[in-house]
């Protein structure tokens, strides 16, 4: 009865550590031991185009399609009143920013079709539209799906049948 | 559409108990708090994913245990079906559909449409208009299932958009401090296009049940009275053919948005859309709900439940449950008549009594009759 909550609170330690270790992308809010991280660095990526998600596990989702060579931007979340997130808790300003100046060609919004996923994506465009082309990209994911759970192929395509937005 | 079979664990106050429906008509039988409407309820869940009893999970597993089940075999125009619905008094529910396990919950409606009356249900006419909201949606779930999910993705704009409306700094005298327009518009534009979808589907259906209504009224009244149904969504001025018209519904729906702007960030919360929206029961120009006699007031629910039965069987192309709950000893005799002739073979029917003494000869002829005692149930024959 004790060896296992003994091993459960190890674990947990263990992660408790591992996140501390882990940082953020100071550029694209990645998770990332270093301050620039390995996508944002790769010199044969992309840079004219961003796709922004909510989170670092959909960044690790759709580098597993291999079908997309931009950069990202990771949100650290979804607009929800309810939880206290508005845009200001969101890493919004940096990516504004990083759009403004450095001149991209597309951003690419990968947000969830949940209700916060729309209103963030609709926030997101009207700040964006001055600068870029701003398309979203255009998947049936299950309702309340994340992008975690879609599988390789439905994203390829959903990439693929991106759409801008309106 | 038949229930052929219903068996309920650890679900209220039923242990373990099946049930074989063997007749278009069953009389469930018992004294108060046996498990009546607990049986009612179950069935009400399969067909609504909702019980109008409680909103929490927990309540409907029976107490001391973790988990209920809810397992039926439905006959269908198409085949047969079998539901098992697993629900915990933490965590989520789970169902399974022909042997499948349903991604989303609202996969299982269609599978048994029901409607229900019960002595409750004069609050159609005499409650407030949550009541009547209510009912309508639980009609719109049926016959079209995608509006349940509409529905909760409003219901979640909604609370999101209370959220911010309620959480905005305030000075002393209340008033919100700082302009929350930008923030409220991505919520507006939701609120909006969602909203619409409802009010559209809302009033689309209304169009379609008021004469049926109306038909039913007046044969029950004796050609008396005339009934009229009113929508009044909160956006709009109510008219004829409102549901074609998304756009103007769509603008009037801002419009109203921007007059009562500063009324809901005083208030901090939202006043505006479906969730404000009123239907309105009218016997000879006269709202039924000030003046309508009791006698009235039975009169166009009863109206009003077969007018429902009948829009789901045209709709759906197959005769609904009808589930009755107490309401029948409260109908007179002739009121008990005409249902009963409505009713005929074509929709199965459950109600449940204390006594059968209140009823036709004619119902309990024809009728399987089940009695109920401590969440047991037996044919009342075996007694
Ligand atoms: N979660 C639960 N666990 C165990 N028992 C429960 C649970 N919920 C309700 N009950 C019991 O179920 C009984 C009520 O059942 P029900 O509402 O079906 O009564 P009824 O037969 O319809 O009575 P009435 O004629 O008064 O309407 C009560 O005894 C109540 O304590
Ligand atoms: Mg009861
Ligand atoms: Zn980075």
């Amino acid at each position: 009865m004790n060896r296992p909550e003994a091993e459960i609170e190890a674990l947990a330690q263990a992660l408790l550590e591992a996140k501390a270790q882990v940082g953020q992308c100071s550029v694209c809010f990645h998770l990332s031991a270093e301050p620039v991280c390995n996508i944002c660095r790769a010199p044969n990526r992309d840079n004219q185009t961003i796709c922004v998600v909510a989170d670092s596990r959909d960044v690790i989702a759709l580098e597993k399609t291999r079908e997309y060579r931009g950069k990202y931007h990771v949100l650290g979340g979804l607009i929800s009143p309810m939880d206290g997130i508005g845009p200001e808790q969101l890493n919004i300003q940096p990516l504004i920013r990083r759009v403004s100046q450095q001149g991209t060609g597309e951003v690419i919004l990968a947000i969830s079709p949940s209700v916060e996923g729309e209103t963030t994506t609709l926030y997101l465009g009207h700040l964006l539209k001055p600068f870029t082309t701003v398309t979203r990209i255009a998947f049936g994911l299950p309702m309340g799906g994340d992008l975690e759970y879609a599988d390789e192929v439905t994203l390829a395509r959903a990439l693929e049948g991106r759409r801008e937005l309106e | 559409m038949f229930l052929t079979s219903l068996q309920l664990r650890h679900f209220r106050n039923y242990a373990d108990q099946a049930v074989t429906f063997s007749a278009p008509k069953t009389i469930v039988l018992g004294e108060n708090a046996q498990g009546k409407s607990n049986l009612l309820e179950a069935v009400e869940l399969l067909s609504m994913l909702k019980s109008h009893r409680t909103s929490r999970d927990r309540d409907l597993v029976q107490d001391g245990q973790t988990t209920a089940q809810i397992t039926a075999a439905i006959d269908r125009g198409v085949g047969p079906h079998s539901v098992k619905m697993t629900l915990r008094s933490s965590g989520r529910r789970t169902s399974v559909l022909n042997g499948e396990t349903l991604k989303r919950q609202i996969d299982l409606l269609g599978t048994l449409n029901t409607v229900q009356f019960s002595s409750l249900d004069l609050d159609l006419v005499r409650g407030g208009p949550a009541y009547r909201r209510g009912w309508l949606d639980g009609l719109l779930v049926q016959l079209e299932p995608f509006y349940a999910h509409l529905l909760n993705q409003y219901g979640r704009v909604l609370r999101q958009r209370n959220a911010l409306l309620r959480k905005a700094d305030r000075d002393e005298t209340g008033f919100p401090v700082g302009d929350l327009s930008a923030s409220l518009a991505v919520w507006d534009a939701q609120l909006a296009a969602l909203g619409t979808r409802l009010i559209r589907r809302r009033a689309r259906a209304l169009e379609r049940l008021t004469p049926l209504a109306q038909s039913w009224h007046e044969q029950i009244s004796g050609q008396r009275e005339e009934l009229q149904i009113v929508y009044r969504p909160s956006v709009a001025r109510e008219e004829p053919g409102l549901w074609t018209k998304p756009e103007g519904l769509q603008s009037a729906f801002f419009d109203k948005l921007k007059q009562r702007a500063i009324a809901e960030q005083v208030n901090g919360t939202s006043l505006v859309g479906p969730h404000r929206d009123e239907i309105e029961f009218l016997i000879n120009a006269t709202p039924a709900r000030q003046y309508g006699s009791q006698g009235q007031q039975r009169t166009l629910v009863l109206a009003l439940k077969l007018a429902e039965l009948k829009l789901i069987d045209d709709v759906v192309g197959e005769p609904p449950l009808l589930l009755l709950d107490d309401v029948l000893a409260e109908l007179d005799l002739n009121r008990q008549n005409q249902l009963l002739e409505v009713i005929q073979t074509r929709f199965q029917t459950l109600i449940t009594t204390t006594h059968l003494s209140a009823f036709e000869a004619d119902w309990l002829k024809s009728s399987q009759i089940l009695t109920v005692e401590q969440g047991k149930i037996l044919p009342a024959d075996s007694l």
